[in-house]
């Protein structure tokens, strides 16, 4: 029979292979989705290092069980902050894709040659 | 009054982060100069946050010496946040490592925010108080005593680094800024799962209950341990540049504006001390199956990290990049006397570390003085005008390079010959001694071109920039190039500090007895979580119940 | 201060800061002013040294002490004995002499200042090495040289030649220093001291260490780049693109001398062995014969008299291997007899160039006639270098000759050395010969730049008439003028009392003498078959050492170039894959590399999944096989990520985690949101460029990656462990004063990480406001599909629904925040409900009237809550000093209120309201400004 824990650990494996691969992409938007992917599994993953417990919330009224408290609230933590940065960073690819006119993570247009972004690259902002 | 003071003592870890937390909420709520930065409310809004900011860090930088003065005692100052025992709240501790990083970081802050007030503030929104946000992050990343808590303050100075990093924009910041932004998720997701690994194996997350669990993981599952400290090798090795993870540093340097460049040399620092509380303490000496864990990977790429770092500054265009090159190469230096292993040459690595981060961040700012007088070539390492101070300049490039070449007496020198010494009878002797001599010879060939070609290989055809920088610019750049020369007239002191730091880290006992209180150690903080864990056994209970004395 | 001490820092500070000051501005006057200021503080120096002198020649050895920096064995130690009292006294001596030459020679442009500047912090590191009794004081002064002529040689640095010669200077002899540190730092650590005094005694103890020749070779690299012997020649030549009178004074008395004298002073400590004699003799032999040699060829007069510099350097170098009192005795005289001529060459050509404008020998001749005191100078000094008597250097010539017969180098093929010895003689007899008659007789002159050369200022004689006038008395009278001089000085580096020798013209009819004669007229005859039809003149010198230097640094660049280039390409793509690809190695390697066996699937009970569970886990697979075939249409794409945090939310609900999940689906729905409204202003679509290796390569990573995250979480879930969170089950209620055990550690037990937390989030709000300033984009009106992107005011319906939803989500978001502490909400989840709820009325009443709302002042207004919100928090966090408890100690209690019921009213609370308004502000922020940034209807265009 199939175990709660297997579905779990490969259903975090196998969001983490999904995000892996959008983040190699060569877009800033893939980039993101593929970040944001990232960020469920490992909340998942420091979620299941408490291990599983079903029916068991830590509200503490009865007698237990509670289900492991800590990596709750990590998780939390971990969840707002994901959230501050993938807002930011998505904010960031949109600003970028308009500066450089392309949303090309390095910011070439395949094709296109480097020239230009040497040029950028030596006197930034003067 | 005295009470007064003595209240400010007993809160002084604590007020190291809340300090720039507060001035920068004050920041925020001043509001800043919404875009015009002459005349009009906007300026005066910019005029009072330059006053509160400098202020503030001025502020900082007394208490971080305070600090230090107080571990210099060998003491180490625990404060519970929220009052609750260690390991289950969170505690600060700062001992002599931590109180040197507050005061280094201070030492940064101070000239930084100075030069930045010299314009660069203006160019952007809410500069100050992204300033002090940073401020905040690192002090809180220095001081915290806890692993998930380290990871949060991480976040901090992160996420403040994002925007300090674009500011200015411009389309080179915005591209480079997005691949900072996205490996340091990518760093940030890691270390989670490195944490998570090992809250799972130990059920504990402060730095001295890990210490004292690590060695009792054994057997098979010690596996899943180390996985999780190796993933978290990568993630400071990252923030720190370890080859092969360096790549990213160079251009987001030289692109990040002069005072933030400056800023941000303390910033591959964070890597290192992660490195050396986790790898080097926890996961260090004793650590049962565990002990050295990193050790046969960490000497091996520092080695390779100053290499490249090394090349990479002889093939720079321009003084920014070979700047950045050379942040690189230092912190391969000072990894490299971290992967030795022994207090000897900890005491070298800390000392190495000030004086490369004062110099690194000196010369970002000294790199732009530079260009800003040389026209359209600005730091470009190709004949053009010739620069409008050029004796001053030609000075100070001198003493950086030199310091940063470490020829002697500067403090690169000092720093190199005590790792020399270290290393000595160790079985990479050889290796570590051909690299870190051959590392400074190549320096001291690519900063001599360098020095050549800007200050000698002039052009009067070309027309230059007549104006001098300013009185402020160039004050900030000297007072950290003095720091430097300081570094190396009080050596004495000073490495006998480090070198004392060094012993102290290592000594994990008393560290833990500080932390933990006189019976932590033998008490088990943990306890087996199972179903129907809410009735604790009664023995274990009645240690703990005293600790939480309230 | 001590004497000593003072010798060397006179120049150091005084002089450096003196001399900048007083050439600061560029007048005449103040020229001279400069110089004059040089001149005293040399001759302050100086006079220290006469002043001691009478102690040194009692044979007293004098020391002063100072710690510097222990740890490393550096201190402030000084030593004066007689080697270091005559080099001291050159350097000053001759510096004298040189800033008196300089005084005349400069010209007007040249910035005084810094030259006399340089020239004084030159002076002072020679002095330092030579007064140093620490051998790491001693190489921090070697490495100051270095630097200082690297300045000095580097002074006209507009030329080409100058700034090549400055550099190759600064790394051959900087390099050469680096190699001696590690030297010295062995000889330390056998010794264990860097004190010369601790160690001159020891030298058998020393010489028996294993590690011995290792020092021994490492210093003698440092020596020899620093002294210009083979291979490391080819910097001194280069060096002389700089002012002559740095020349003079480097390359006659001082800079290339400093080997030299490195190797008398440790002499007693590291000579005398076989190894040290086989390598140092052989070495100089073959630098003075080669050099020699090659400096007949060189037409410039300066190059000529580099290479005779080597020469002499490698003859002197040749006296020192030969380790035998005598040998030494005769090196010592040699370093003060080269000193005179070769100065006085120098400033004779430095005078040549300034009144004819040319230094080359195949243009200039017959300048005896327009200076004729200059010419008897140079034919005088030309002898002495030579070796020609009634000179100095015909005697000291000598006794390296007898000591070339007598010093048993080489065993049977012993015969050579003199044979060697002689030619070189002949070749500097050849040089000396060509050097006089090239530039006085042998005219005339053709095409000089000043066609009508004259005899120079005094001031510029000056100098070189004394010097001519030391080699004469030296030559008539040397036991007298410099019998006790080298006797003292032989004595310190013999370490022990010198023999009984005698300097004199005179030794009778003996091999040497015969020697000397073949090579005063084998170097004529030789002179005059080359002179013969001018093939000497039309001779062109080919590529030599500099060249390969200068393609061995150019290798080096261009190496480093490629190698940075091949690393660091700038794409992202690369980094990110190696970042991934380091992780996987890393977190396999302890199951692959580690010792003992690997662990396997736990103990632990296991939960039965539900078909329900199953369902969803397929519904996963699905959506993200879908998700990855799709990933270039972003709307979708963006969609389908939604749904796997649904998903997440989904695995928190079914284990007990109610908080999650909460958190989690509100988290989702904003960032959706987001994703969406920025998607507005990005391209629809990814166009497909990745190759299909590339897309293979990340398929692997990927793979592994995501299959190593499974086998980890798959080890730890079959496995019980322990944790510290009996102690949050056990406090919360009774300590904590909620139930929410999750709810009391985040604002509470770890409340700390909390406020970390929400400043995070702050930042977030205020660098989005900070990174979209100034940002204006046009939104195109409808994305492919014709889905309608600018959010027009929407049917009424919808208006209705959401002005009812705003209050009510409103309420909620009250009764969330409440409930927090006791059951799943709180501050956090609520802010969202609460931005939710914004959002909606956002869409609900349409962009203008939204923005007119939302995005107050620039967004100021929310940068206000952002910090209303963390001022909130922090002060109920410091609240607890005012309680001498640390900062966000809470305090609670339960009041009993009607309707409410019982309220648990904390102090975490008011902590949390601070959250809750941290989150709405940044929140708000995050979209009303990226909403402001797309304004418009016009399709988007990229720029080019």
């Amino acid at each position: 029979m199939i175990s709660m824990e297997f579905l779990v650990a490969s259903g975090i494996g196998f969001v983490v292979a999904c995000g892996i691969y959008l983040l190699l992409r060569g877009r800033s938007f893939t980039v993101v989705l593929g970040l944001s992917l990232l960020g469920y599994a490992v909340n998942v993953f420091i979620f299941a290092m408490g291990r599983l417990w079903s029916g068991a919330p830590p509200i503490l009224e009865g007698a237990g069980p509670f289900a492991d408290p800590l990596p709750q609230a990590l998780v939390l933590t971990a969840i707002v902050i994901g959230f501050a940065t993938t807002g930011f960073v998505i904010e960031l690819a949109l600003r970028s894709h308009h500066e450089n006119g392309t949303d090309q993570v390095d910011g070439i247009e395949p094709g296109e040659d480097g020239e230009d972004r040497d040029e950028a690259e030596r006197g930034p902002g003067r | 009054m005295q009470t007064l003071l003595h209240e400010v003592m007993a809160h002084l870890p604590m007020l190291a982060v809340l300090l720039p937390s507060l001035t920068a909420v004050v920041l925020l709520l001043l509001g800043d100069h919404g875009g015009d930065s002459h005349g009009g409310h906007g300026h005066h809004r910019l005029l009072w946050s330059r006053r509160i900011a400098l202020a503030s860090v001025l502020l900082g930088l007394l208490m971080a010496a305070l600090l230090v003065q107080q571990a210099a005692t060998g003491e180490l100052t625990v404060y519970r946040v929220g009052d609750w025992p260690a390991p289950y709240g969170i505690v600060l501790v700062v001992d002599r490592l931590s109180a040197m990083m507050l005061l280094l970081t201070s030492l940064v802050a101070v000239p930084v925010l100075w030069y930045a007030t010299g314009g660069w503030d203006s160019h952007g929104r809410h500069f100050h108080a992204l300033f002090q946000f940073q401020l905040m992050g690192l002090n809180g990343a220095f001081v915290t005593g806890d692993l998930f808590n380290l990871f949060v303050f991480f976040e901090v100075l992160l996420i403040a680094s994002y925007v300090l990093m674009v500011h200015g924009q411009g389309r080179v910041r915005f591209r480079v800024g997005l691949h900072y932004v996205v490996l340091n998720l990518v760093a940030s997701a890691l270390f989670l799962i490195g944490v998570a690994l090992l809250y799972a194996k130990t059920g504990t997350l402060n730095f001295a209950d890990l210490a004292v669990r690590v060695p009792g993981v054994t057997g098979p599952d010690a596996a899943l341990l180390q996985a999780g400290a190796l993933l978290l090798l990568v993630v400071f090795g990252f923030k720190a540049a370890l080859a092969p993870l360096s790549m990213w540093l160079p251009a987001t340097y030289a692109a990040a504006s002069a005072p933030v460049a400056a800023l941000f040399a303390i910033m591959t620092k964070v890597g290192v001390y992660g490195i050396i509380r986790l790898h080097g303490v926890v996961f260090g000496a004793d650590a049962g199956p565990s002990v050295f864990l990193v050790a046969p990977l960490l000497l091996p790429l520092a080695l390779a990290t100053c290499v490249v770092g090394v090349l990479g500054a002889l093939a720079a265009a321009t003084l920014e990049r070979l700047v950045a090159w050379l942040t690189v190469a230092s912190v391969g230096t000072v990894l490299v006397a971290v992967g030795l292993f022994t207090d000897a040459a900890w005491g070298a690595a800390l000392y190495y570390m000030a004086n490369s981060t004062l110099v690194v961040a000196g010369m970002f700012l000294l790199a732009e003085l530079v260009a800003a007088q040389r026209g359209d070539a600005a730091a470009r390492l190709e004949p053009a005008s010739p620069v409008s101070q050029p004796v001053l300049l030609g000075l100070m490039m001198l003493l950086a390079g030199a310091s940063a070449a470490g020829l002697p007496p500067l403090p690169g020198f000092i720093g190199k010959l005590m790792l020399l010494e270290a290393s000595s009878a160790h079985t990479w002797q050889l290796a570590v001694w051909t690299v870190v001599l051959g590392v400074g010879f190549l320096s001291l060939i690519g900063l001599a071109r360098a020095g050549s070609i800007l200050f000698w290989h002039v052009r009067d055809e070309v027309p230059g920039t007549a104006a001098g920088a300013s009185p402020k610019l160039i004050g900030a750049t000297t007072a950290l190039l003095a720091a430097t020369v300081a570094m190396s007239v009080f050596a004495a002191p000073i490495s006998a500090y480090t070198a004392a730091a060094a012993r102290q880290l290592v000594d994990r006992e008393s560290y833990a007895r500080a932390v933990l209180g006189p019976q932590g150690i033998q008490t088990n903080t943990t306890r087996p979580y199972r179903f129907a864990p809410a009735v604790p056994a009664a023995p274990a209970a009645a240690p703990v119940a005293q600790e939480a004395g309230r | 201060m001590s004497p000593l001490a003072l010798v060397v820092l006179l120049p150091l500070l005084l002089g450096t800061t003196l001399c900048f000051w007083a050439g600061r501005v560029d007048s005449p006057a103040r020229r001279r002013l400069t110089a004059l200021v040089a001149a005293a503080v040399t001759a302050a120096a100086l006079g220290v040294l006469l002043w001691l002198a009478p102690r040194v020649f009692a044979g007293e050895v004098l020391l002063t002490q100072a710690s510097w920096v222990p740890a490393i064995g550096l201190n402030a130690n000084f030593r004066l004995d007689g080697l270091a009292w005559m080099f001291a006294a050159l350097i000053t001596g001759i510096g004298l002499l040189i800033v008196l030459y300089a005084a005349f020679y400069l010209h007007h442009d040249d910035p005084a200042g810094k030259f006399f500047g340089t020239l004084m912090l030159f002076m002072a590191a020679m002095l330092g090495i030579a007064l140093s009794d620490n051998l790491i004081l001693l190489l921090v002064f070697w490495e100051l040289t270095s630097l200082s002529s690297f300045l000095l040689i580097g002074f006209w640095g507009r030329l080409e030649e100058s700034r090549a010669g400055a550099r190759q200077a600064l790394a051959i002899t900087g390099g050469g220093g680096l190699v001696m540190l590690a030297g010295i730092v062995v000889l330390g650590q056998i010794a264990g001291t860097f004190e010369l005094s601790q160690m001159l005694g020891r030298g058998a103890e020393i010489q028996a260490h294993p590690m011995y020749p290792l020092a021994l070779c490492l210093i003698l690299v440092g020596c020899f780049t620093k002294s210009a012997q083979l291979p490391f020649h080819f910097w001194l030549p280069a060096a002389m693109a700089a002012p002559t009178p740095v020349s003079a004074y480097l390359h006659s008395a001082t800079m290339v001398k400093a080997g030299l004298f490195m190797m008398m002073r440790l002499y007693p400590v590291l000579g005398g062995t076989a190894l040290f004699q086989d390598i140092v003799a052989s070495v100089g032999l073959l630098t003075m014969v080669f050099a020699a040699f090659v400096a007949v060829f060189k037409h410039d007069l300066k190059a000529l008299l580099a290479y005779s510099t080597i020469s002499h350097l490698g003859l002197i170098t040749f006296l020192i291997g030969l380790s035998s009192p005598l040998s030494a005795v005769a090196a010592v005289f040699h370093i003060l007899n080269h000193a005179c001529f070769k100065a006085a060459l120098f400033m004779s050509a430095g005078i040549v160039d300034h009144e004819t404008g040319s230094r080359d020998m195949r243009r200039l001749g017959g300048l005896l006639a327009a200076m004729p005191v200059m010419g008897l100078l140079v034919m005088v000094a030309a002898a002495a270098m030579a070796g020609l008597p009634p000179f100095n250097g015909f005697i000291s010539k000598e006794m390296m000759l007898h000591e070339a017969v007598h010093g048993g180098l080489w065993g049977s093929a012993g015969w050579l050395v003199p044979v060697l010895a002689t030619l070189g003689g002949l070749f500097s007899a050849a040089y000396s010969l060509r050097l006089v008659h090239d530039t006085f007789f042998n005219g005339p002159a053709k095409d000089l730049p000043h066609p009508h050369p004259h005899e120079p200022p005094l001031g510029m004689k000056l100098p070189v008439m004394l010097l001519v006038l030391i080699c004469i008395a030296v030559g008539l009278a040397p036991m007298l003028l410099a019998g006790p001089l080298v006797s003292v000085a032989a004595s310190a580096v013999l370490g022990a009392p010198a023999p009984a020798f005698e300097l004199a013209l005179w030794h009778g009819l003996n091999l040497p003498l015969a020697l000397s004669g073949v090579a005063l007229l084998g170097g004529l005859a030789m002179y005059a078959g080359l002179k013969r039809g001018g093939r000497l003149h039309a001779y062109v010198s080919r590529a030599g050492g500099q060249q390969v230097f200068s393609g061995l640094t150019d290798g080096l660049f261009a190496l480093a170039g490629r190698v940075a280039q091949a690393l660091e390409n700038g794409s992202l793509q690369r980094y990110a894959a190696w970042m991934v690809a380091s992780a996987v190695a890393l977190g396999a390697a302890p199951f692959l590399l580690g010792s003992g066996p690997a662990p396997g699937t736990g103990q632990r009970a296991l939960l039965p999944a539900p078909a329900l569970a199953v369902g969803i886990w397929l519904a996963l697979l699905v959506i993200g096989v879908v998700l990855l075939r799709l990933h270039r249409r972003r709307f979708e794409a963006t969609v389908l990520t939604g749904a796997v945090g649904l998903v997440a939310s989904l695995t928190f609900v079914a284990f007990s985690a109610p908080d999650l999940a909460m958190t989690q689906l509100s988290v989702d729905v904003v960032s959706t949101v987001l994703l969406l409204m920025s998607l507005a202003v990005l391209p629809q679509f990814s166009p497909l460029e990745s190759a299909q290796l590339r897309r293979w390569r990340d398929g692997a990573l990927a793979v592994s990656g995501g299959g190593g995250i499974a086998w980890l979480s798959w080890l730890a879930l079959t496995r019980d462990h322990d944790s510290i969170s009996w102690y949050f089950l056990e406090k919360s209620v009774p300590a904590g004063g909620g139930s929410n055990a999750v709810n009391v550690i985040l604002v509470d037990f770890r409340g700390y990480d909390t406020f970390g937390e929400i400043t995070v989030l702050g930042i977030a709000g205020v660098g989005v406001l900070a990174l979209l300033e100034g940002l204006r984009v046009r939104r195109p009106g409808a994305d492919p599909q014709g889905r309608p992107w600018s959010f027009e005011r929407q049917p009424l319906m919808l208006r209705m629904a959401a002005r009812l939803v705003l209050p009510l989500a409103l309420v909620v978001s009250a009764y969330i925040f409440w409930r927090g502490h006791g059951l799943p909400g709180g501050g956090f989840i609520a802010g969202l409900v609460t931005a939710v709820a914004l959002v909606i009325q956002y869409m609900a009443i349409g962009q203008q009237q939204a923005e007119a709302l939302l995005h107050g002042a620039g967004g100021r207004r929310f940068v206000r809550w952002i910090g209303a919100g963390l001022g909130m928090a922090w002060l109920t966090g410091i609240g607890a000093f005012f309680f001498g408890r640390p900062f966000l100690t809470s305090a609670h209690g339960h009041p009993v209120v009607p309707v409410l019921g019982e309220l648990p009213l904390a102090t975490a609370a008011l902590f949390d309201l601070g959250v809750y308004v941290t989150v709405v502000g940044s929140t708000l922020l995050m979209l009303s400004v990226l909403g402001a940034a797309s304004k418009g209807v016009q399709p988007a265009q990229a720029r080019p």
